[in-house]
């Protein structure tokens, strides 16, 4: 292998022509994405981007997954995962008994994903989709019932998904969203 | 604005009025103006000017309106949570920025990230340098007044976080590298949709120079504007492409290697002129080079298989249900040790080569679960000290141009 080199450089030197070649060639450029412009723009409420899996989106809780470790609540760095206690009976005993569960803060989580990767049983799991209203602070406290569920996505219901692709020629391309694409 | 042209003394305290700027006579002939922290061409900084007519006296930079206390905020938190903490500093970033702190608590614990895991750092880390990139010009686009290059490159970085987005998970705070390795592996068919880019954006740079940098109506603007002599530039102590626009060749990943950039071919590129023409293309040509780079990382994974991308020392307890979404996903989940990591007592020291500049770590055990220091020198900390020289002797028309072309990014500098 090769390692990298340092190569001295200067700036294009400016010809005699330059004042003219170069206004030419910026006008002719202008003229060129005037007749054909590159437009990703997402029309949001009519279309909404489908992410790819592995998008850290918000995050859903399995119940009968989870082994109540508080791994996901240690390692939060923004203290958003907490665990709180619930009381339930036994199912084979039937004695009383303290659990402990995982609730989550969206008012203080910053989707860094640390909790998903940190759950021995992946009992955690993230939602492709980040644009999810609540209608106030408080609802954004979830509780052990609404954690479980995956959060309200209203821009799927209304629109339709896009996806976004790298092109060689266009760059980013927005191109509708088939079934089944990962 | 009357106020601004007049100079004779019957103008009142606090006449000036420019949305975001402010002014009062010191002298005679002589006017202070506070441009910021709420210019929208300062960016959250103030840069305290002294004009004579027209022409810039003095010149102050005033930082500090972001400062977050990051580096006390990390004493507070376990080892892991320091890297979502100080990639807040600059999150487009992302990457650059925190791979100094995770390289040296892995000094500290005296283990090195597998192979596979170095190069998918250095992808990830040239990613974020050409967003980081597009996003400076856009900026300085905009402050010229060049709005096509406003629009152009913020466009185009879209292509480069898109790409971040489907490797980490995230656009923009990654939070890729984790002590002994990186969280992710590489999507299926992710190496060709990266090769399009490069190739997509390496027509994109001809067509930025014939619209922008070499647009004589630009040229005219920013040629021998702002000129940081090769001394001074060696004296202020500044750093990253603006060091090297001035002719002076330093940089972390040609003098220090780390990772594995000693194995990739790649070159530094250095301009003579230190001007803000000089800077522009700078930042082309190392766009270039980046993309070079990615085409040599996209080639090296490509060729080789599948291998743990964490070190073994978490990777060997991991469990079964690990290796397997590994496996399927490409997914390394952390084991539950790392939120209880106790980090050997001892200092360490590391350094890397961010968009902007050098940037440095300082790293303090004490044994414990927290550390007991870090200390971070960032690239914009070290470069704004080259307003107050270079800013005098120029026009206030002058000052958006070399404010932009030094590429200066407040949050990074205040921490």
């Amino acid at each position: 292998m090769v390692p990298p080199k340092p190569v001295p450089k200067t700036k294009p030197r400016r010809g005699i022509f330059h004042a003219f070649k170069g206004n030419l060639e910026a006008l002719m450029i202008g003229v060129k994405y005037f007749i054909d412009p590159k437009r990703f723009t997402l029309i949001y409420p009519k279309e909404y981007n489908k992410l790819r899996e592995g998008y850290r989106g918000f995050i859903v809780l399995i119940k009968q997954k989870c082994i109540n470790c508080a791994s996901c609540a240690r390692i939060c760095p923004a203290a958003a995962m907490k665990m709180i206690r619930i009381p339930e009976v036994d199912e084979k005993t039937g004695k009383q008994k303290v659990k402990n569960w995982p609730v989550i803060d969206y008012r203080r989580c910053i989707f860094c994903g640390y909790c998903v990767d940190v759950c021995p049983t992946e009992a955690l799991y993230h939602v492709p989709y980040h644009d999810v209203v609540y209608q106030n602070m408080a609802e954004m406290y979830l509780d052990l019932e609404s954690f479980q569920k995956p959060p309200e996505y209203k821009a799927a219901e209304e629109g339709i998904p896009v996806r976004y692709i790298v092109d060689e020629e266009r760059g980013l391309v927005k191109v509708p969203y088939k079934e089944g694409e990962k | 604005m009357s106020g601004f042209v007049s100079t004779r003394g019957q103008v009142g305290f606090n006449d000036l009025k420019i949305p975001g700027a402010w002014s009062r006579k010191i002298g005679k002939d002589l006017y202070e103006v506070f441009i910021g922290p709420q210019h929208p061409g300062s960016g959250h900084m103030r840069i305290i000017i002294r004009i004579d007519g027209d022409v810039i006296v003095e010149a102050d930079p005033d930082m500090g309106y972001v400062h977050r206390t990051m580096e006390k905020l990390g004493e507070g938190r376990e080892w892991i949570k320091g890297i979502p903490l100080y990639e807040r500093m600059a999150i487009h970033d992302a990457c650059n920025v925190t791979l100094p702190y995770v390289r040296a608590v892995e000094q500290l614990l005296g283990i090195e990230a597998p192979l596979r895991a170095k190069y998918l750092r250095v992808l990830l880390c040239e990613i974020n340098r050409i967003a980081a990139y597009l996003y400076g010009f856009g900026i300085f686009g905009v402050f010229v007044g060049h709005s096509t290059m406003y629009m152009w490159p913020f466009g185009d970085r879209e292509v480069w976080i898109e790409l971040a987005d489907w490797l980490t998970g995230a656009r923009l705070t990654h939070s890729y590298p984790v002590f002994g390795g990186v969280r992710r592996d590489v999507p299926a068919d992710f190496t060709n949709q990266l090769r399009k880019a490069i190739r997509y954006m390496r027509k994109r740079l001809e067509e930025y120079r014939k619209i922008y940098v070499d647009n004589p109506v630009i040229r005219a603007r920013l040629e021998d504007v702002g000129v940081i002599p090769k001394n001074l530039a060696i004296e202020l102590g500044i750093t990253g492409p603006n060091l090297r626009a001035s002719g002076v060749l330093y940089d972390v990943r040609y003098n220090d290697p780390y990772e594995v950039y000693d194995e990739l071919d790649f070159e530094i590129p250095v301009f003579q002129e230190g001007d803000a023409l000089a800077r522009v293309w700078q930042r082309v040509e190392e766009i270039k080079q980046s993309l070079r780079i990615l085409e040599q990382v996209a080639d090296w994974l490509d060729k080789h298989p599948r291998e743990p991308i964490l070190h073994d020392r978490f990777w060997k307890t991991a469990p079964p249900l690990h290796k397997k979404i590994f496996e399927t996903e490409g997914r390394a989940k952390l084991v539950p040790l790392y939120a209880l990591l106790k980090v050997p007592k001892g200092k360490a020291y590391a350094r890397a080569e961010t968009a902007r500049g050098e940037i440095t770590y300082y790293v303090e055990s004490d044994g414990g679960q927290k550390p007991y220091r870090v200390r971070i020198v960032s690239a914009s900390a070290r470069n704004a000290i080259v307003f107050k020289y270079i800013l005098p002797g120029h026009r206030v028309m002058d000052l958006p141009t070399i404010y932009g072309s030094i590429d200066y990014f407040p949050p990074e500098a205040d921490r």
